[in-house]
């Protein structure tokens, strides 16, 4: 049991509006540090610090004209995008942000999460898959063979991570006993899981960056071979709405490795919402700096890291685990 | 007081709203403001690079998508038959992961096997 209609309510609308705006912020600082990356400034002309560049993209993207191409299936262009980002907000709905937590100067109780479920890591991981509907289906339904390229190719590489990914975080089961996103946060009061499942660790997160489709693994919009992938045949708004799903899956990627083996919302001194938005910037941060770093890799090499490396390393790990969780 | 699903169900309400008024935002502004704007078939062409995009045949691509998408529905219907044994571990103790060994054997063998075989292999 949660709260009350309305107090989840608005709940929900602030929690949709904090994971927009600080997606907002962190396209930003994703381009200044891109930016300092390579020795320039990068975005600072609007607003002080270009604080304002997410909402002139916004009102930019908001005038474009509505062009759906020629031959293109138009009910299926035009839902792919909304799939996938509906698909992106949702799966980050049961990141936990605390506990319980009292109003201060009243009794009012609440609590810091939407819904805690005890299947909460399946679900995540299931309404995130449902977002590759919207890829497959953009890049189907625009008639157009860099987009279908594109479309398939993220298909596959999704999958494939996909399977690492999932079997990457059984340790942490294992250990916690439960999918429960709270339970897991507190089984971590002493030792976070980061340690013990340094292996686990590795593969989810070499996992996580394919399956946000970040570089160096951004193979489904690798410029020189498919033009810009599944969203090639997509302008102004419904760009955006593909370019927010992706971004916000690297978010929700990024909150699910600061709950399954950073402790969650725990930490000193600051309060459980900023220690989780900290943990969460800290991932991207690293997503960012690897971007900078890394050049994109081959797609033969893409697969063949994802089912001869991850795959058994994955298995590895869970067998080792179980050992010692049962042994130990 | 809610239960924990129906909770959720207004969270993806609320996130279909976002997603949809930015849609509709977009067909909107486009209603008012782009009603001059002149229509014509270059403008709705696909993207080629500068020359005819030419016919285009959805039907035609590699037989690599299908051998990854069998592969997928193989390893990932095995990890989810690990969840519930990874769940419930602790209390089954050794019992349990001799199960989980023995599982892990036999998906070792298949994997071995697609391995050999070459199904792993990006053509």
């Amino acid at each position: 049991m949660v709260d009350g209609v309305i107090l989840t309510i608005v709940k929900s609308v602030i929690l949709a509006s904090v994971l927009m705006g600080f997606f907002a912020l962190m396209t930003l600082i994703e381009r200044k540090l891109i930016g300092r990356f390579q020795a320039r400034y990068g975005p600072n002309r609007v607003g002080p610090y270009g604080l304002m560049q997410p909402i002139a993209d916004l009102g930019k993207m908001l005038q474009k004209e509505n062009v759906v191409p020629e031959g293109a299936h138009r009910k299926l262009y035009l839902a792919a995008p909304f799939i996938a980002m509906v698909c992106a907000i949702s799966a980050f709905g049961l990141i936990p942000f605390g506990n319980v937590a009292t109003i201060p100067g009243t009794d009012w109780t609440i609590h810091l999460y939407i819904a805690n479920t005890s299947v909460s890591l399946l679900v995540v991981a299931a309404i995130g898959s449902l977002g590759f509907y919207g890829l497959m289906i953009g890049g189907w339904a625009s008639s157009s063979k860099y987009a279908l390229l594109g479309g398939m190719r993220s298909i596959a590489q999704l999958i494939s991570y996909e399977v690492a990914f999932t079997l990457a975080v059984i340790g942490v089961i294992m250990q916690a006993s439960s999918l429960s996103f709270i339970t897991i946060a507190n089984a971590q009061d002493h030792l976070w899981y980061f340690i013990p499942q340094i292996l686990g660790f590795l593969v989810f997160f070499v996992a996580a960056v394919a399956e946000s489709n970040r570089p160096p693994f951004d193979l489904t919009e690798a410029d020189g071979e498919v033009v810009a992938g599944y969203h090639t045949e997509y302008g102004g708004m419904r760009y955006a709405m593909f370019a927010a799903a992706e971004f916000i899956n690297a978010i929700t990627l990024s909150a699910l490795g600061a709950v399954l083996f950073f402790g969650g919302p725990s930490g000193p001194i600051l309060p459980g919402p900023i220690w989780m938005l900290l943990k969460i910037g800290g991932f991207l941060f690293v997503l960012i700096w690897i971007r900078a770093t890394l050049p994109r890799v081959r797609f033969d090499q893409l697969m063949k890291l994802g089912w001869k490396v991850l795959l058994p390393v994955a298995t590895l790990n869970l067998l080792l685990t179980a050992a010692v969780v049962v042994y130990g | 007081m809610l239960g924990d699903w129906a909770s959720y169900l207004i969270y993806v309400v609320v996130a279909a709203a976002i997603a949809g008024s930015l849609l509709a935002g977009s067909f909107t502004w486009s209603a008012l403001f782009h009603k001059d704007l002149r229509q014509g078939r270059q403008k709705r062409r696909v993207f080629e690079s500068g020359v005819s995009p030419g016919e285009f045949s959805p039907g035609n691509f590699s037989i690599n998508y299908f051998l990854t998408a069998m592969l997928f529905i193989v390893f990932d219907i095995e990890i989810v038959f690990l969840y519930p044994i990874a769940v419930n571990l602790k209390m089954l103790g050794a019992f349990g992961f001799a199960e989980l060994v023995v599982f892990v054997a036999i998906l070792a063998v298949g994997y071995v096997y697609v391995w050999r075989k070459g199904a792993l292999e990006w053509h």
